[in-house]
């Protein structure tokens, strides 16, 4: 199974089985230095393990970066990946 | 809407053309046979990780692969990948390789038991013939004789 944060990546490559987390990329299991956070989005991603009905279904439990479900980090992240093709 | 991935991708690669995303070219759909909490669990990371005292990966086609133990005491992780989101990461490969979660897990009965290691590579391989018939034929190998029930691989 699959546990990542690029939705229209895994939608190309097709794993057998995946779980979307909307949280910015390198950061799937939430901020640094926050184990209580890791482990709930571990723990939530694995619950969907039953419910997989086919093969190369996504599914989405609903995770959010930000408690308030702002998408700010959107365009940090835009930013950060603009200043990574810099080199 | 999700955070849309490939058209930045896309743009960052500009003037050549982006990464080509292939899918596996033989089916991997297995019934899930037993419970999590009688299943051995294997984390598998693109991150290029490794124990500091591990031989470095070379990017960026480094086809090689890592047994990072999976006790979350066995050392300190170091992330060899090259892309250059790795900032926070390296700040905390937990996030992308929750090693020390997933023992957590094992240890509430959620899970059922962890193999000796788990494993990482290099994300971002070009040769898709290579990746599919040499180093994911050698880790399942590795993953079979661990007696593993389930992979989870996190992108990275």
């Amino acid at each position: 199974m699959m546990i990542g944060t690029a939705q229209d990546i895994m939608s190309k490559v097709t794993p057998p089985r995946a779980v979307f987390v909307d949280h910015p990329v390198g950061r799937t299991f939430g901020p640094p230095h926050d184990r209580v956070r890791n482990e709930a989005v571990l723990a939530r991603a694995l619950e969907e393990l039953p419910r997989f009905t086919r093969a190369n279904e996504i599914r989405d439990p609903g995770f959010q970066w930000s408690s308030d479900g702002s998408r700010a980090w959107e365009d940090e992240l835009l930013a950060e990946m603009r200043n990574e093709a810099k080199g | 809407m999700p955070f849309q991935y490939l058209p930045v991708m896309a743009q960052n690669s500009a003037p050549k053309p982006p990464r080509v995303l292939v899918s596996p070219s033989k089916p991997a759909w297995c019934p899930i046979n037993r419970p999590l909490s009688e299943s051995r669990v294997a984390l598998l990371t693109s991150a290029a990780l490794r124990l500091a005292h591990q031989e470095p990966f070379i990017p960026r086609e480094d086809f090689s692969y890592r047994r990072v133990p999976a006790d979350p005491g066995a050392g300190e992780i170091v992330i060899d990948h090259h892309s250059g989101i790795g900032r926070v990461p390296k700040q905390d490969p937990e996030i992308v390789f929750p090693r020390t979660a997933l023992a957590n897990l094992q240890k509430r009965g959620i899970v059922g038991s962890l193999p000796p290691f788990h494993f990482s590579f290099m994300g971002g391989l070009r040769d898709h013939g290579k990746i599919e018939n040499e180093l994911a034929t050698s880790i399942a190998n590795d993953l079979k004789q661990s007696q593993v029930n389930l992979a989870l691989l996190v992108p990275y």
